[in-house]
């Protein structure tokens, strides 16, 4: 045996399959599954002889494969029965190998784009900050996601910028009581202000949290919209439902 | 001279050529660039108005005495190098090579990019492999996002990509991707594709 160079790498047992389809030459709207699993068996042997690691996935779609060609083998009279509420398997992988070289096909266009827009550059922002007051005409929105990510932020900060207290809480506050207080603090409040402002008098981590929930049950209830900016400072302003 | 003198020149009197001031503020913004309605507000302008400024410079930029040209990836508005200088900086810079990306970074992003908002489960069905990796690898790039989850099983995160793509791949808007191929196993127009 010669100096066999195998380095073709596939994205997948997918594209595998696609990869051995058109070695094949098999018409992969009428495919002949017995072919296909052969060469793929074939494939999975070289590898393993190469001492290359198999990724799972492609054990799984040999099991598939495998599966389909003893269910042929076997003399079946369920076989019927189980085809009327059973997508075909056969039909299945066909759809799924379409599907996925729809996308693979793509790609090739969209890898032209990226290398282009590699070759052109462009040069750094010339001011170190950009003013706060931007944040006026960003529209105010955001997920719930971005202010849990800025809240953690807000955590953080209070560890390093004060020790959390680590005895037992004496004032224990539920987040309906919060809630009023930050209300009774609203009108007192800019038009804009930022996470910071709201959690300047809590003490410990359970107020922290507590006035967090008070917080999101303010801003499902509209009483404040919050949005949450490049740097992960959440900021408010009172919301549509003004009480 | 005086700062004052400046301040009021700038808020009494529009400068005669508002393009100029459009152009120098792209300059500072650099990379970072600017959305239109966001330039509107600084420069006291309309929508509409900005929007034909900057086209105008877009326009001028465009012509070969410039090395430099405009462009509008995802809404955001920057000046970049022309392709004509590459090899040039190749030549003055150390290093400067490309990020490449791999391909199954590119299927990931493709599938995303199509079909968003889009579960990870979405994507390892249709790729045969599984997507955790390269969404966690994607994420930290800044070429993906999450946008909140499915209301699926299992509340699945749900992903988009974001205006770092659009940049990365020269796009203004998601509609300009290139059309996905159209197989179809269902119809009997399959001979077509034989």
């Amino acid at each position: 045996m010669g100096f066999e160079v195998e380095t073709l790498k596939f994205e997948g047992p997918l594209d595998l399959m696609l990869h051995l389809i058109k070695e094949q030459e098999l018409d992969i709207f009428d495919l002949d599954m017995e072919v296909l699993t052969d060469q793929y068996i074939n494939y999975i042997r070289k590898m393993e002889k190469l001492e290359l690691e198999i990724e799972s996935e492609y054990l799984v779609e040999l099991a598939t494969l495998v599966e389909y060609k003893s269910k042929k083998l076997l003399p079946s009279k369920v076989e019927e029965l189980e085809d009327s509420y059973e997508e075909d398997p056969k039909e299945r992988l066909v759809k799924r190998l379409l599907e996925y070289q729809k996308y693979k096909e793509v790609t090739k266009e969209l890898y032209d784009s990226y290398m282009d827009r590699q070759d052109q550059y462009s040069k750094t922002l010339s001011v170190l900050e950009i003013k706060e007051e931007d944040l006026a005409y960003s529209k105010l929105e955001g997920n719930p996601y971005d202010l849990m990510k800025a809240m953690n932020r807000v955590l953080r900060r209070a560890r390093l910028t004060k020790p959390l207290e680590t005895k037992v809480t004496k004032r224990e506050i539920s987040t309906e009581d919060r809630i009023l207080e930050i209300k009774s603090k609203l009108k007192k409040l800019p038009k804009k202000f930022s996470f910071d402002t709201l959690v300047e008098d809590c003490h410990d981590l359970s107020e922290y949290v507590v006035t967090f929930l008070a917080i999101l049950d303010m801003a499902k209830e509209h009483v404040l919209v919050f949005t949450v900016d490049k740097d992960e400072n959440i900021w408010f302003s009172r919301g549509v439902k003004d009480e | 001279m005086s700062e004052n003198i400046e301040n009021t020149a700038f808020v009494n009197e529009e400068p005669k050529n508002m393009a100029a001031v459009v152009e120098g503020l792209l300059y500072l913004l650099g990379e970072d660039g600017i959305k239109a309605e966001q330039l509107a507000l600084a420069i006291h302008k309309s929508d509409k108005e900005t929007a034909e400024i900057l086209e105008e410079i877009k326009k001028k930029y465009d012509s070969d005495e410039f090395g430099i040209e405009l462009v509008n990836y995802g809404g955001v508005w920057k000046f970049i190098t022309k392709k004509v200088v590459y090899p040039f900086a190749q030549e003055l810079f150390n290093n400067v090579k490309p990020n490449t990306l791999s391909q199954s970074a590119l299927e990931t992003l493709a599938i995303i990019a199509y079909k968003q908002p889009v579960t990870r489960v979405e994507i390892e069905e249709l790729r045969g492999v599984s997507a955790e990796t390269m969404l966690r690898r994607l994420l930290a790039r800044n070429l993906i996002k999450e946008v909140g989850r499915s209301e699926a099983p299992g509340r699945p995160i749900l992903y988009e990509v974001t205006e770092e793509f659009m940049d990365s791949f020269k796009l203004v808007d998601l509609k300009e991707l290139p059309d996905l191929p159209n197989y179809s196993t269902d119809d009997e127009n399959t001979e077509l594709f034989k």
